[in-house]
């Protein structure tokens, strides 16, 4: 329609989740609709894009050096939960069922599409797991071949640490990842964790 | 099952058509190319949410059209009256069962079998082991949901192997995907062990009573690696290492079994007449049929493409009664079949199907 509106619209429509119609639809709505809304919501991403970082020790979004969950005193950080993605463990945070710590990967090993151990935020939880702060490993990864093969993969990093493993899946919609299941499920998926060799 | 009504709609060369069936016997009659195979692969297309002929679905969407709509009612043993739509797409596709959709062809595999009879199948016997696995891989699945499932794992671990091969990437990667791969090859060996003797036995039968008990044929699974439990696969993925690195694969493995047929315990392949080759092969088929029916309790219809002309009277005398009554079955052939007037008949010319009334 204009240059800089269509540019807008190339950008949103390469976002996850939106074509063109829906960027078309964004780019209407902030621009001329309700522009009110538009300035708020830059200085929210600008905010976010200078405050919003990696915890350093399990990958969660953080604002400081560690994120809510690593920086909350009553949580238990000899047991950590290891996930795909944020909304993996957002999903586990909802269902309420769970007390200790995660570790983020950021993805899951995926030769096909190009994703090897060095993509994933695999060092920092080589370190957890040798300094001795870690007693229990639950594997919280998607019910797939590549879910399987990442937590082969990371049970094989340190096979003699006494660091006990155990896997959910057990209930979650075959082939989906932990953000697919309910609350409930994921407590049953949680409470019912197996060992895992 | 049966098919009670097939409507296409840009279908190969079948701009749109919309037949009702009364009666297990239908007869579709035409010169090569007319349209008359189309209709049996549409047919077919629901066993497994694939053709017959080809790999790809984007030949079944009629040139220059961007759709190929089918839609078809069946009245099933589990069901009763149900109908499934298919709409295909150059970039995907689309299955409803009742107006359901269906997202994965394991939730649909199986449940509305057809058996393709053709000329074609004597390849089956003469080519390459993939056309064999491709059929074993797919009669299995569609008796049994479960090794779909397995299969389907093993292919996605298979295929994270061969690229870590092909990337060179780590000991500890490939591991990591050798044991997923040993995992679901545990879980298949058996399956497919028993499914090919049971197919074997069910092939021996149906050969007596095709042939009238003068032979003896068997389907033998040749293993394409020597293991069958996990710590067996990951023992010999870990000892090929080397050599797959070298090749860029993995070169033992389920996914290079093959499968010989065999007439009186000698190789069909090397000392089997072309007759007795094309006998073989239609009990093989017949013992697909009757497999599924067990399987799933649910009687599959035969398509049976160019065949029904072909058998002399003896066979067809036992194949009809091998298929008994009940069974229905879609027939094509370029001259009328014999007993004309026990077939429902269509007359197909450039896509265009004329229900015969005399
Ligand atoms: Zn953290």
């Amino acid at each position: 329609m204009t240059p800089t509106f269509d540019t807008v619209v190339r950008l949103l429509k390469q976002l996850p989740g939106l074509g063109h119609r829906s960027g078309e639809r964004l780019a209407l709505h902030l621009l001329v609709e309700r522009s009110e809304r538009l300035n708020p919501l830059v200085e929210a991403l600008s905010a976010a894009a200078a405050a919003v970082r990696r915890c350093g020790r399990c990958g969660n979004l953080a604002e400081d050096e560690l994120c809510v969950v690593c920086a909350d005193g009553r949580r238990d950080p000899a047991t950590v939960c290891v996930v795909e993605q944020v909304p993996d463990l957002a999903a586990i945070e909802r269902s309420a069922a769970y007390g200790g710590v995660y570790h983020v990967l950021h993805g899951k090993l995926s030769p096909i599409n190009g994703v090897g151990p060095d993509h994933l935020n695999l060092a920092t939880l080589s370190d957890r797991l040798s300094n001795g702060e870690v007693s229990e490993l639950i594997l919280a990864l998607s019910n797939d071949v590549e879910g399987e093969a990442t937590c082969h993969y990371i049970t094989s990093l340190l096979p003699d640490t006494g660091v006990k493993f155990s896997r959910i899946g057990f209930g979650l919609p075959s082939g989906g990842g932990v953000v697919f299941a309910d609350a409930v499920t994921l407590k049953n998926a949680l409470d019912g964790r197996r060992e895992y060799h | 099952m049966t098919l009670l009504e097939i409507r296409l709609q840009r279908f190969r060369n079948i701009a749109g058509t919309s037949l009702r069936f009364s009666g297990p016997r239908q007869f579709f009659q035409g010169g090569n190319g007319q349209g008359k195979t189309n209709l049996l692969e549409a047919t077919g297309y629901v066993t497994a949410l694939r053709s017959f002929r080809s790999a790809d679905h984007r030949p079944l969407v009629m040139n220059g059209a961007d759709e190929a709509g089918l839609a078809m009612t069946f009245n099933h043993e589990t069901t009763g009256e149900t109908r499934v739509v298919i709409r295909l797409r150059p970039d995907g596709r689309g299955v409803e069962v009742d107006q359901e959709k269906i997202s994965r062809v394991g939730d649909v595999i199986g449940r509305f079998p057809a058996v393709t009879l053709s000329s074609d199948d004597i390849q089956f016997i003469r080519q390459s082991p993939g056309l064999r696995r491709r059929w074993l891989d797919l009669a299995l699945s569609a008796g049994d949901p479960v090794y779909l499932r397995e299969l389907q794992r093993y292919h996605r671990g298979l295929a994270g192997r061969n690229r870590i091969l092909k990337n060179e990437g780590g000991d500890r990667e490939l591991s990591a995907f050798e044991q997923t791969m040993a995992e679901t090859a545990s879980a298949l060996t058996p399956l497919r062990e028993e499914g090919t003797r049971q197919l074997s036995e069910t092939l021996q039968t149906v050969c007596g009573e095709i042939s009238g008990g003068a032979e003896t044929a068997a389907l033998t699974r040749l293993a394409g690696g020597t293991a069958g439990t996990a710590e067996e696969w990951l023992a010999l993925w870990r000892e090929s290492r080397e050599k797959d690195r070298l090749s860029g694969g993995t070169r033992r493995g389920l996914h290079r079994d093959d499968y010989e047929l065999s007439l009186n315990n000698r190789s069909a392949r090397d000392f089997a007449s072309e007759g007795q080759q094309r006998g073989l092969v239609l009990a093989l088929r017949l013992a697909e049929f009757r497999y599924l029916m067990e399987k799933r309790r649910v009687r599959p219809l035969l398509l049976a493409d160019d065949i029904v002309n072909e058998l002399d009277p003896e066979r067809r005398r036992r194949f009809w009664k091998f298929l008994g009554e009940e069974t229905q079955v879609l027939a094509t052939g370029t001259e009328p079949p014999p007993e004309p007037e026990t077939w429902q008949r269509f007359e197909v010319s450039g896509g265009v199907f004329t229900e015969l009334f005399r």
